[in-house]
């Protein structure tokens, strides 16, 4: 039985779907056997993100609307045998999701594989309601600015209310050169006003956008830069690993040499 | 850093999100707020003599629980006749 767990933040564009690869290459780097799948009815991009958007043959909705079994729309990753894509369609809207289907496919999934890595659509509507369902675990992902937080803050009262408890939280795109100028929110401050258990800080790290452009997960085909280790990192602290939060304390020097390069 | 005493951004940030937190988190829109205060002086009223003015009713969000907190002077207790 694995684990399913929900990538969300409300707020577009802070990063949900960069992390989803990367902690669900992360995992498969580890060993594991994962399935992430884009929500984002209607607006795929994790097919994207991952360079798979070429092999996509069936999609959620396909396999919702029985005209393909599960494993017909699974597109295994270019270069992890343990990673699967499970994509979004295209052509359907948010208002054509059928929960209670969804959640038992995911569950069919969840029963076979050691996680289910689910990628949200921004906003709180129904997009967010059916990727929220199946999962037990959340992972938040702030950037640190005063809207993401505002609407991590409401996302997390939704979440708890309908019954996802094990909450932690992402912050991503932190900048160590603007928090020391104290020009950025500090993730002590956001830890703080939120109220959830911090699982990793993602730095800004522009390997991130050459990654993307390339069609490569930035953990598969950068697995050195800052942010490759923060995501590996969080996917250790996922399998329980303890990690140190050393990313911002110890390995300084790293972000004093990406400082002099601007 | 600041200086000539600007306040610096981050600790700007930290301010306003706290403040529209309280706002985003207390849980009922005013009007509701006032009918729920009503409907509890109305429920107390069946079995205590209470002073309306001094009734002091909160909702609020810490460490991501609600809590409602009423504080209720009491003048004297009605007992069935
Ligand atoms: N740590 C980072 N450093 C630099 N760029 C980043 C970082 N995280 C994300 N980005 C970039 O930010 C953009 C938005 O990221 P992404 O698509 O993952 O966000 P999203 O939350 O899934 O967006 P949407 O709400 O549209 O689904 C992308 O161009 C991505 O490459
Ligand atoms: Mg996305």
């Amino acid at each position: 039985m694995g684990r399913t767990i929900v990538v969300t933040a409300g707020k577009g564009g802070v990063g949900k779907t960069t992390v989803t690869a990367n902690i669900g290459a992360s995992l498969a780097k580890m060993g594991k056997s994962v399935v992430v799948v884009d929500m984002d009815i209607g607006l795929r991009n994790l097919d994207v993100v991952m360079g798979l958007e070429n092999r996509v043959v069936y999609n959620i909705m396909d396999i919702s609307e029985e005209k393909c079994k599960i494993n017909q729309a699974l597109v295994r990753d270019k270069h992890l045998t343990s990673l699967f894509l499970l994509p979004a369609s295209q052509v359907h809207t948010k208002d054509d999701i059928d929960v209670d289907k969804i959640v038992e496919i995911i569950s069919t999934i969840e029963s076979s594989v050691d996680y289910v890595v689910l990628d949200s659509p921004a906003g709180i509507e129904k997009g967010f309601e059916s990727a929220a369902a199946p999962a037990k675990e959340a992972l938040i992902v702030v950037t640190p600015d005063v809207s993401s937080v505002r609407d991590a803050d409401r996302v997390i009262g939704l979440l708890e209310s309908k019954g996802v408890s094990a909450i932690s939280l992402i912050v991503n795109r932190y900048d160590l050169n603007l928090v020391e100028k104290k020009k950025m929110l500090d993730y002590n401050s956001i830890v703080e006003i939120l109220g959830v258990d911090l699982i990793g800080i993602i730095p800004e790290d522009k390997a991130i956008i050459d990654s993307t452009n390339r069609g490569e997960i930035l953990v598969s085909n950068a697995s050195g830069s800052p942010a490759a280790k923060a995501f590996e990192n969080v996917a250790k602290r996922i399998e329980g690993e303890n990690v140190p939060l050393s990313d911002f304390t110890q390995a300084r020097g790293m972000f004093w040499f990406l400082r002099r390069e601007r | 850093m600041s200086f000539f005493g600007r306040k610096a951004a981050s600790s700007v940030a930290e301010e306003r999100l706290k403040l529209i937190l309280v706002q985003d988190r207390s849980l009922l829109p005013p009007a509701q707020f006032e009918r729920l205060k009503e409907d509890i002086i109305n429920i107390l009223s069946n079995y205590f003599e209470i002073n309306k003015s001094e009734i002091n009713l909160t909702i609020e969000r810490e460490n991501r629980k609600t809590i409602l907190e009423a504080i209720v002077p009491v003048l004297s207790v009605k007992r069935d006749k």
